[in-house]
């Protein structure tokens, strides 16, 4: 799908939920849900918790559209975060009561299933992220993904890397750092 | 606070931001983090450009389409409609209303008659709207595989079209045909569509050049949608 028009379509939909338009809200569902309980459940591992907080996510929607500033955000990235901080509540929330094994293929994601398009982003942000990204360090880049994919603390990334929690923080913050200049540039 | 530098040179706030939304925060840090951003408007800010910063790596996330009865649930936590804070006390709707009340009156009108050709179990509506007006009124004729498309509040734009689209629930939208803003256009469904018009789907309307948008899909801004209901 065109990535604009379905940008404004979204917008278009979000601008409709706070007088009460459950069609706006439907029609925001249809456009994106497939991309977000793919956010939850990479996050999650399990379709019954990502279902749950799936639902949460769009009842979030229904009561802080009103919220969304489509001068300052994508729509995309405003539901993206949406959906990972509540998938990131759930499995901290949970994990007392979970094993700690990696979800199946969870550290290593093949670019080639890459779907940029679908996603709604500009297929030029996500070049320039994968871009500054790949001038991270390798283990800085590896700290990145499972916390951005895998919903991974400092303690777990301490632990499945292997190294004392101080030197996960520095490593995280310092390539927060890069990215961030990288990205400015 | 802000004006701490961390010893590689980023304020603590920033990288704070960072933290919170990249997600390695947990227990007593993540929330104080998360009530920071509800209350101090400027790290909210912060988190928000990190949010925008990372939120493209996403696209790396496979698609994949949840159970049907995830809607059906969605839709049963929503507070039950009632009359008061909704679409009735929406200023905005009846702002449009005012404006668009007689064409819109005119278009539903010309729909009844339109729809007075066939067999009312057959048929299907949708206001068309968009920033407060309803632009157009759709009526489907599924026996015969023809929609109407009447125009109500639609200002006709100088060097562009109105284009109708089809958006089922897959979200790709098919092309239609183009609109008029001065007339009435019935336009004939190509079999494929047929099939996918039904309660729930949706139409919109976007602006394209003369003779419509050449690359299947919509190519300028998408000014109007509705939701097509049986009658």
């Amino acid at each position: 799908m065109d990535l604009e028009s379905n940008r404004s379509l979204i917008v278009a939909a979000l601008g409709r939920i706070p007088a009460g338009d459950r069609a706006a809200l439907q029609t925001v569902y249809r456009l994106t849900s497939a991309k977000l309980f793919g956010v939850c459940l990479r996050i999650l591992g399990e379709r019954a918790e990502a279902e749950d907080v799936l639902q949460e996510v769009y009842v979030t929607v229904w009561r802080k559209a009103a919220d969304f500033d489509a001068r300052r955000a994508s729509p995309m990235t405003w539901l993206i975060a949406l959906a990972r901080n509540r998938s990131i509540d759930r499995l901290r929330a949970t994990r007392m009561n979970r094993n700690m094994t990696p979800i199946e293929g969870a550290t290593d994601i093949a670019d080639s299933t890459a779907t940029a398009d679908d996603a709604l982003e500009s297929v030029q942000e996500h070049v320039r992220l994968h871009g500054c990204l790949d001038g991270l360090a390798p283990h800085e880049r590896a700290a990145l993904r499972g916390a951005f994919f895998d919903g991974k603390t400092y303690d777990d990334l301490a632990g499945r890397m292997n190294v004392p929690l101080g030197t996960m923080k520095s490593w995280i913050r310092r390539a927060m750092i890069k990215l961030k200049a990288c990205l400015e540039q | 606070m802000s004006d701490t530098l961390d010893h590689n040179g980023l304020p603590e706030d920033e990288l704070l931001a960072a933290e919170l939304a990249l997600g390695v925060l947990e227990g007593n840090e993540r929330t104080t983090a998360v009530q920071r951003a509800a209350q101090d408007q400027r790290f909210a800010r912060l988190v928000d450009e990190w949010e925008q910063r990372l939120a493209p790596w996403a696209a790396e996330i496979r698609d994949v389409s949840p159970p049907a009865q995830v809607w059906d649930r969605i839709a049963g936590a929503l507070p039950a409609q009632t009359a008061r804070g909704g679409l009735w006390h929406s200023l905005n709707f009846w702002r449009g209303t005012s404006f668009a009340a007689g064409a819109f009156a005119a278009a539903c009108l010309a729909g009844l008659i339109y729809l007075g050709t066939f067999a009312p179990q057959q048929a299907l509506i949708a206001t068309i709207e968009g920033s407060g007006n309803r632009h157009f009124v759709a009526t489907v004729d599924t026996a015969r595989g023809t929609v109407a498309v009447v125009p109500a509040a639609f200002s006709p734009d100088a060097t562009r079209v109105p284009e109708l689209w089809l958006i089922p629930p897959d979200g790709r939208p098919r092309a239609i045909g183009l609109l008029r803003a001065d007339q009435t256009v019935v336009l004939a469904l190509a079999p494929e569509l047929s099939a996918l018009v039904k309660n729930n789907a949706v139409l919109a309307v976007s602006l394209e050049p003369p003779g419509g948008s050449t690359t299947g899909l919509p190519t300028g801004p998408v000014i109007a949608t509705g939701k097509l209901t049986s009658l």
